[in-house]
């Protein structure tokens, strides 16, 4: 950690996601308005004390709904990144410690989950699913676990033969224990930054689904039905989708930055300072 | 090499097999069938015809022998026709009696967005080379900072709410570039010169959104790339040798750094596939990804198959070319070292 | 390695990229568009010439309107082909095709007599011949056209000569000339061989209006040119160009760069953005037309406790349809309190929509047995709160009016949860299934007042439009009676009965009917204002544009 902080890059994105997770969590207590709560004597009116953010074509607080909105793209982000992390450890570790036919047999899969196109397999997914949050999150995480998988076979691959692990496994080690005890926790580093990285792209994978009318539905809030509430007002309201568009950039940029930031730090190949 | 490339190419079977499995899953997930979920509100249109639809599309027969029927159909390319757009082929032409072509949807709009992909792909490799290049000869310094900048922030940015910026800036406010579609008002008239230079001036937009992620992820890329192998022994030695510092660079260096890359490329193919659904949605392009939306939207089954199947198949296409290009750039693999 | 530089660059590169964003969402006023100069005030005598471009979300399936079905079909076919019969603008029936028509005594049988000379676009003469090959495709069971049934009503068509066409119906059918009105005539010489569901003709389409199609760009546009053999007259504009624009804010965009001539407003742009924007409004004119749809909020009878008719009426006193109209239409427009035009002749004058009144709401739930025992703020009976969900498609006013709807449901001690969904999967996941408690929805106020397909208690099955489950036999009876009755009269009065039984039975709230709203370009001349009952599309062949406002166009080799 210390060597994260040590990094500037890194520690922005930890800054900014600290502050946009506290500011998510505490949204009740400070958001000045009901999100939901429409009046139609304060439409499209530009910021200003009483509406920080302005207001929306409905009336409501753009504030108010940017700090709801906060809490589902975050939870759209960390739930599906969670399925995507839970599917590619069990499925990373089983390929990568077993080898043989398993591992030839869930990389193929793999390679067939890289072979169609993401973005169109969860369209179509969400579409006959019927867009509602849960739909989302669970199709972005049923379509995003392939990274994870090939990174925990990698690091099981080349865990796999070094000292410890045979050592442990001489010693009559357990297969599951050989796997939580000594290999799992060895390949953290590499997990969590996939799963940082993650999250950035599922938070902007939502705002696409939303641009499209198949992401997080009305009336509640999410980053990207914000936006997309504002783009038909962008050149006369602009507040609707720039402080939405920059949240967006924000998070994702904060993410990155984290993610990067502690690849760097726990690569030796790369880091250089 | 003719082994490994007959090799690679039955690699592809399962895989198409696996895209068989899946897109048929993704037909029958929807709760009750394809004719329950159409679209539209059509009260007149009865039981009767809906049957029609079942027995064409094998609804009616045990789920064993729609999947075989499935596959058969994948590996004839044959879609059907739409059931949205007016009974259109989904994937190629047909005649009919009197000889007029009804062009097939993925026929049309399949080149425009190869197109744009390839254009995309001609603006990353010219952009985020020589970005990633410098950004690693200059590391830690302003040229460096300033480019891992507009890196991570072309990452971040959201692809549409950036296109309407553009589309007001360069469209509304100055004028200087068209703001949606492919042609301009009498294009037909133009003459070839202006016609070309007309689509590619609608072209600037879309290509530079498509191709925004991929530009910045590969000169990040290409950086790290570089500074790995500009740190590695043989570079090392190569300077020690007192070859001069462009020759290490661009002659050793570089093109190590660049290896990987071909991969990349390969791989990158299904995400500027997937990405064109928002650029071609907001430029108002007729490709592949608006074919897949409306078919979406519209729940049109045979085109959201034909698409899905195609797509696939591009990219296994793309991998393979990629791979066979990486064999031929790096020996090792040829002679079959590596697998 | 030092931070300091560092961080001060990438904040400064940071702040710089964030300015550089801003720019074109925050300068509004520099347009520097090139006919910003023009003085679009002065008047110039109609003349011919001139494209129109407007843009279209989606794409036309084809062009024979029966098969296709979708408006982006109507709106391109209603400009190449004719019907017999038309609406004018004051929304009474004449003849397009058909110079006259007469209904026998029995009231059975209507013969149409053609204008003379008729012709389609290739010169071929069009004949009655064309009108029984139309109604025998349009009847064919093979035709695949939700819009059959209608035509099936006729037991025997002929034509008695070139110019006569008879059709005779088994009982009496009062909206027989609407649906004439509806048919586009195809012409038999070039369909008789063919498929009509599959055939090149729809992308090809010959008819006989003032244009006809020129070029047909799949997913870019559509263009039509001036039929010269069109046999109603002759347009002033040369060309119409539908470019496909599927985001509305880039059609908005378009316009603003005056590089489309006319699009569809919603109230926000139209009261609150235009009026703040001089440089728009010196270029491009706004009208208002009497709406085409009303909003509704429809109960699903089959579900308790909305079979309880107190119930109903409870829910449409709690609802202030006033404050819907100023809030959501932001004035833009009316109360309904039946299913017609505000001020035809089928809308019953004497029907008013039920008043706010929280008070008298209340008390119709308590007398259906709600009222709050628990002391929770919400109504309750035999221990069941009063809760329901508000289903709405993906649509901004409909949304908002759930939103009204659910605060003055609350003010009642009824819980509503609004959810709002992507059209396809509303109507295949809920609405066809009968999925649902409440929906606010819209529908269209039809010309002809024979609501049959919507209220009747035979047409309830999944994907019928009676998905409320409606079923009131005194309603049957008039549907009925509403049908076989041609004398306009009697069938007024009908109606207006139907509409009165129906407001009371409130198996839907009545809402609103917003005006239909538009932006056209002020180098277009001839356009009515104020619209006329039928809407400012009455007489589009009027529309023209002075030479001297025409865009540069390119000329024809």
């Amino acid at each position: 950690m210390k060597k994260v902080l040590h990094n500037p890059l890194a520690l922005i994105g930890f800054i900014i996601i600290a502050g946009i997770l506290l500011l998510a969590l505490i949204a009740p207590l400070i958001a000045p308005y009901d999100p939901e709560a429409i009046n139609v004597k304060a439409i499209l009116l530009s910021p200003s004390t009483a509406h920080l953010m302005g207001t929306d074509g409905l009336g409501r607080d753009v504030f108010t709904r940017m700090l709801y909105g906060s809490r589902i793209s975050l939870m759209v982000g960390f739930v599906a990144v969670g399925i995507a992390t839970a599917i590619g450890i069990v499925l990373g570790a089983i390929a990568g410690f077993y080898r043989g036919w398993v591992d030839t047999a869930i990389m193929r899969i793999v390679d067939v989950m890289l072979s169609i196109p993401t973005f169109f397999l969860i369209l179509a997914v969400i579409a006959f699913l019927t867009p509602s949050i849960w739909n989302i999150m669970i199709v972005i995480g049923l379509t995003s676990w392939m990274g994870v998988t090939r990174l925990v076979r990698a690091e099981f691959l080349s865990l796999r033969n070094r000292e410890f692990v045979l050592a442990a496994q001489a010693l009559g080690a357990k297969d599951t224990r050989l796997i939580f005890r000594h290999l799992l926790p060895n390949s953290l580093t590499p997990i969590i930054v996939s799963s940082i990285l993650g999250i950035a792209s599922a938070v902007l994978v939502e705002s696409g689904l939303s641009f499209l009318g198949l992401g997080v539905q009305a009336p509640q809030a999410s980053w990207g039905n914000i936006l997309t509430d504002g783009k038909e007002y962008i050149q006369f309201a602009w507040w609707l989708s720039l402080f939405p568009g920059l949240a967006i950039l924000i998070t994702v940029l904060g993410y990155n930055l984290l993610g990067d930031g502690l690849r760097d730090a726990y690569n030796p190949r790369s880091s250089q300072h | 090499m003719l082994k490994y490339l007959i090799k690679r190419f039955f690699w592809m079977i399962p895989l198409l097999f696996g895209i068989s499995l899946i897109s048929f899953f993704i037909m029958h997930l929807a709760p009750g069938d394809i004719t329950t979920s159409e679209a539209s509100f059509n009260p007149k249109a009865s039981e009767e015809s809906r049957q029609k639809l079942r027995e064409l599309y094998s609804l009616d027969k045990p789920v064993i022998v729609q999947y075989g029927l499935w596959v058969k159909r994948m590996a004839t390319l044959d879609f059907g026709t739409s059931f949205a757009s007016h009974q259109r082929p989904v994937f190629w032409q047909t005649k009919d009696k009197d000889g007029n072509i009804t062009l097939g949807m993925i026929q049309e709009a399949l080149p425009i967005t190869l197109l744009i992909n390839v254009l995309s792909l001609i603006l990353i490799i010219g952009v985020a080379l020589p970005l990633g290049v410098i950004s690693a000869l200059k590391q830690n310094q302003l040229a460096d900072r300033a480019i891992t900048l507009f890196v991570f922030i072309g990452f971040a940015i959201p692809g549409f709410w950036l296109a309407l910026m553009l589309m007001y800036w360069t469209g509304v406010q100055h004028a200087w570039l068209p703001i949606s579609g492919l042609e301009s008002m009498g294009h037909e008239n133009m003459t070839w010169l202006s016609r070309t230079i007309d689509t590619l001036k609608h072209l600037v937009l879309p290509v530079f959104i498509s191709g925004l992620t991929g530009l910045a992820g590969i000169s990040l890329f290409v950086r790290n790339g570089m500074l790995e192998v500009l740190h590695q022994d043989y570079i090392t030695t190569a300077r020690s040798k007192g070859l001069k510092e462009n020759r290490v660079i661009y002659g050793h260096a570089l093109r190590n750094a660049l290896l990987p890359l071909i991969t990349i490329f390969g791989l990158s193919i299904p995400g500027l596939i997937g990405g064109s659904v928002i650029a071609e949605s907001i430029f108002a392009i007729p490709g592949m990804g608006k074919l897949f939306y409306d078919a979406v939207l519209m729940r049109d089954f045979p085109v959201i198959m034909g698409i899905l199947t195609i797509g696939a198949v591009l990219t296994l296409i793309g991998n393979l070319l990629a791979d066979v290009a990486y064999a031929w750039a790096d020996p090792r693999v040829r002679r079959g070292v590596m697998q | 390695m030092s931070n300091k530089p560092y961080q001060y660059c990438l904040k400064k590169l940071a702040l710089i990229a964030i300015i550089s964003l801003l720019i074109p969402a925050c300068s509004d006023s520099s347009s520097n568009q090139a006919n910003n100069q023009i003085d679009y005030t002065k008047t110039y005598p109609a003349s011919n010439g001139g494209t129109l471009i407007d843009a279209m979300t989606g794409e036309p399936s084809g062009l024979i309107a029966m098969i296709a079905g979708e408006s982006a079909a109507s709106a391109i076919a209603g400009n190449i082909f004719n019907s017999l019969l038309k609406y004018d603008k004051n929304l009474d029936l004449t003849g397009e095709l058909a110079q006259s028509w007469e209904i026998s005594n029995n009231q059975k049988t209507i013969t149409f007599h053609l204008k003379p000379n008729l012709k389609w676009a290739d010169n071929q003469a069009l004949t009655t011949d064309d009108v029984l090959f139309t109604w025998q495709k349009v009847t064919d069971e093979k035709t695949r056209t939700p819009y059959g049934s209608d035509f099936k009503l006729v037991i025997k068509a002929e034509t008695p000569d070139a110019n006569t066409f008879r059709v005779t119906y088994a009982a009496p059918y009062a909206p027989a000339l609407d649906t004439w009105a509806g048919l586009h005539i195809l012409p038999k010489h070039l369909l008789k061989d063919q498929d009509i569901n599959t055939t090149a003709f729809a992308r090809h389409p010959v008819g006989s209006h003032y244009y006809k199609l020129d070029s047909w760009k799949n997913g870019q546009h559509l263009k039509l040119t001036r039929n010269v053999n069109a046999t109603q007259g002759q347009a002033k504009i040369n060309n119409l160009l539908s470019r496909i624009i599927p985001d509305k804010a880039a059609q908005f965009l378009e316009l603003s760069a005056d590089n489309i001539d006319s699009m569809g407003l919603n109230p926000i742009q139209y009261a609150r953005i235009f009026p703040a924007r001089p440089d728009l409004n010196k270029n491009i004119a706004l009208y208002k037309e009497l709406g085409n749809s009303y909003t509704y909020l429809g109960f699903n009878l089959k579900r308790k406790p909305f079979d309880d008719i107190r119930v109903r009426q409870a829910i449409n006193y709690a609802i202030n349809k006033q404050e819907i109209i100023d809030g959501v239409l932001l004035g833009l427009g009316e109360p309904v309190a039946s299913p017609y035009k505000p001020g035809t002749r089928w809308s019953n004058p004497a029907l008013k929509p039920y008043p706010y009144d929280p008070a008298k709401a209340k008390t119709l739930l308590k007398e259906a047995g709600y009222e709050d025992h628990d002391g929770d703020g919400i109504v309750d009976k035999d221990g069941k709160p009063l809760n329901f969900e508000i289903l709405t498609n993906q649509n901004k006013e409909r949304e908002m009016t759930g939103v009204l709807i659910q605060r003055r449901l609350k003010d009642v001690g009824i819980k509503a949860n609004i959810r709002v969904l992507e059209w396809a999967s509303f109507l295949g996941r809920f609405i066809k299934p009968k999925e649902f408690d409440v929906v606010v929805l819209g529908w269209s106020l039809s010309l002809d007042p024979d609501q049959y397909s919507i209220w009747h208690s035979s047409q309830q099955a999944a994907g019928q439009f009676n998905f409320i489950s409606y079923n009131n036999p005194r309603v049957d009876k008039l549907l009925e009676a509403g049908r076989l009755e041609l004398d306009p009269e009697k069938r007024m009065k009908i109606y207006h009965e139907f509409s009165k039984i129906l407001l009371e039975d409130s198996p839907i709230v009545f809402l609103s009917a917003g005006y239909g709203l538009s932006a056209i370009h002020k180098r277009v001349r001839g356009i009515s204002n104020p619209a006329p009952p039928a809407g400012i599309g009455h007489n589009t062949y009027e529309w023209n544009i002075p030479s001297a406002y025409a865009r540069t166009e390119m000329s024809e080799h």
